[in-house]
């Protein structure tokens, strides 16, 4: 605390951490992204270019993407609290932004509220919302289901209602802690009273046990519950994995940009950005890797019929492709790119790295989201008949439009709100009690 | 600054037969000072010299001029061989029946389980992980201490009764006597051009 350069107070200037005009431009260029990403998406879905429930699916997958990219900065926020840190204060209002997104964000499920509620076809995503029509289609899964279902009606929850009212309940907890760290830091910034300091990492310690149950559960509900039949406990944190990739892949993203505008001069140093780099790393390509395989080799081995078919549907056809991909774009190659110190000290290389993660975070959420398991794989007893078998399984669909407009839409709407919230708030918490140490802070 | 004046003493380990000059050391009260004095011995041009601290100080790597260690590209070696010795490992074993007489008879054993090939890289891969961590970490220790001259029971620094406030609260720069710019007299006056505490000789 006590390594304050004597520039602090220039570097904390005012105008060093207002993010300036040329921002603006990039919020006007967001907000057209958004528009013509929705619009295109929404067109292609009221001609009939694209399937109804492959557009519906496109659209949890890019909203779970931003979901995701604001529970990373959530994370990142809350750890820094939990383990009282002093190099990150530089950093960390940008996190803050990222993670108070999720006070907005559940705006985004209305839709999904709305063809579940309204029009009744909830089952385009999760088949179990209509068990007579999973029943005709899959009657073994459907059993299954129909079991696991029956623990939670016992206590007069109807099914669907408790799928809602648990997603309501993700949405406030982090949409509360979002609040919670963000204005705490902004009352912060202006009073530097030590006790907000203090109150902030007493909360982050339960903060950490809700995030992890919260994120676990929503990854559960919304992702694994696509293939209602099959289950794995370790899900949960290969969602928690992939939150950290794009959200610290995101956060890099916005200290280049914010700094690419000219300010935050000296106040983000080629030192964050290693230790940036370094989080990007452990969690977006090593942990990522360690969580994936781990998952994979349990299931592989102990070879049971109703857990193997979710990585059958995985391993089809072109599936396989977009699975070897992942392999080696989510972790050998950004592994062998980044796995020296120079990269992640050079801004601009870590930004090219971050905007990669930020791409294969979101293929990794496409091979969580659309593959269908095949019904009936029982049936076919060699490997090598799958794809005669179940040919509509093979092909991705990765190229069609929609997914891409969806994602130009999404990527837009959150850039604009982020973008908007940035050029509202200082860049820098100013009065935080470790913000010298941060200033001055040095890797070694 | 201490008002202690410029004094050049000799610790001279009582006993002791050998009078070669190890090298000079020269004592600074702050990480300031002596990382103003480390600029300026880098600026000299000595080679063979070091700086000794009660902890790390930030940016004395830069301000001695220290040159990157190649211990990471070691690992990295050590880590690779790690990897590639428990695939050939498994391989030799699991997969293959193969005898190798030599030194000890030993004979691969395939045996087939859960019908899975006999060549299965997913079983492979957790003791692929384990031994390229392993080696990776014993490269970085044993490379650590073989670089370093590790281990040695004694340092000719120890000799000297100054030096042992090297733990506690004294900043030291070390100039030894075997770097080709040393001359004694000269590097002396010079290290006391640096305004330290005190100079001093230290002999092994």
């Amino acid at each position: 605390m006590s390594h304050a350069h004597s520039g602090a107070e220039l570097k904390l200037g005012k105008h060093n951490i207002e993010l300036g005009g040329p921002a603006a431009s990039l919020q006007m260029a967001m907000s057209v992204l958004f528009a013509v990403g929705i619009g295109g998406a929404v067109a292609m879905l009221s001609t009939g270019n694209v399937e109804s429930e492959f557009f519906w699916k496109s659209y949890l997958q890019n909203v779970i993407f931003v979901i995701a990219i604001s529970l990373g900065g959530l994370f990142f926020v809350f750890v820094q609290h939990l383990t009282r840190a002093g190099w990150s204060v530089a950093v960390r209002r940008p996190a803050e932004i990222l993670a108070a997104n999720l006070r907005w964000i559940w705006v985004l499920f209305l839709p999904i509220a709305y063809l579940y509620f309204a029009k009744g076809q909830g089952a385009q995503i999760w088949p179990w919302a209509d068990m007579a029509t999973m029943r005709s289609h899959a009657p073994a899964e459907a059993d299954l289901v129909q079991k696991k279902l029956g623990f939670f009606s016992q206590f007069g929850l109807f099914n669907g209602d408790f799928f809602w009212i648990r997603t309501v309940a993700y949405f406030v907890i982090w949409g509360a802690l979002a609040h919670f760290f963000y204005s705490g830091s902004l009352k912060l910034g202006a009073s530097g009273d030590a006790n907000i300091t203090r109150r902030m990492q007493l909360v982050a310690a339960p903060a950490a046990i809700l995030f992890a149950l919260s994120a676990t559960f929503a990854a559960f509900d919304w992702m694994m519950s696509i293939s209602p039949a099959w289950f794995s406990t370790m899900f949960g944190v290969y969602f928690f994995c992939g939150c950290c990739t794009v959200g610290f892949a995101a956060l890099i993203l916005t200290c280049v940009m914010i700094q690419s505008t000219g300010a935050m001069k000296g106040v983000i140093t080629e030192e964050h950005y290693q230790d940036l780099g370094k989080l990007l790393f452990a969690f977006g390509m090593v942990f990522w890797a360690y969580i994936g395989f781990s998952q994979y080799m349990l299931i592989w081995y102990a070879n049971l019929p109703e857990e193997t078919g979710w990585f059958i549907a995985r391993q089809i056809g072109d599936w396989v492709w977009v699975s070897v991909f992942l392999l080696a774009g989510h972790f050998i190659i950004p592994f062998l790119a980044f796995i020296s110190k120079w990269p992640k000290r050079m801004p601009m290389v870590l930004a090219a790295g971050a905007a990669w993660m930020l791409f294969v975070g979101w293929i990794d959420l496409y091979w969580l989201i659309h593959p269908e398991v095949p019904v009936g794989l029982g049936a076919v007893k060699r490997y090598a008949e799958l794809e005669t078998a179940f040919p509509e399984h093979t092909k991705t669909h990765l190229l069609q439009p929609t997914n891409w407009l969806l994602l130009a839409g999404m990527v837009g709407l959150y850039g604009m709100m982020t973008i908007r919230e940035l050029r509202r708030a200082p860049l820098v918490c100013v009065k935080d009690p470790r913000v010298g140490e941060s200033l001055g802070f040095e890797n070694m | 600054m201490s008002t202690v004046a410029h004094t050049t003493t000799s610790a001279t380990p009582t006993g002791s037969k050998s009078k070669v000059l190890y090298g000079y050391i020269a004592e600074f009260e702050t990480p300031g000072a002596v990382m103003a004095a480390a600029e300026r011995v880098k600026a000299e041009g000595y080679e063979r010299w070091d700086v000794c601290t009660p902890f790390p100080v930030h940016g004395m790597d830069k301000a001695m001029g220290v040159k990157r260690t190649i211990l990471p590209v070691v690992i990295f070696g050590g880590g690779m061989t790690g990897t590639i010795a428990a695939t050939l490992l498994q391989i030799f074993t699991n997969s293959t029946g193969l005898h190798i007489p030599i030194p000890i008879p030993i004979t691969g054993y395939p045996f087939l389980i859960s019908g899975k090939p006999l060549m299965s890289i997913p079983a492979f891969i957790p003791v692929m992980f384990e031994l390229t961590v392993l080696f990776a970490a014993l490269t970085a220790v044993f490379g650590m201490f073989i670089m370093n001259g590790l281990p040695r029971l004694s340092h000719p620094l120890f000799g000297s009764d100054r030096f042992r406030r090297v733990t506690n609260d004294r900043f030291f720069v070390v100039i030894e006597a075997r770097d080709a710019r040393f001359l004694p007299g000269k590097t002396e006056a010079f290290l006391k051009s640096l305004n330290p505490l005190s100079v001093e000789a230290v002999e092994e």
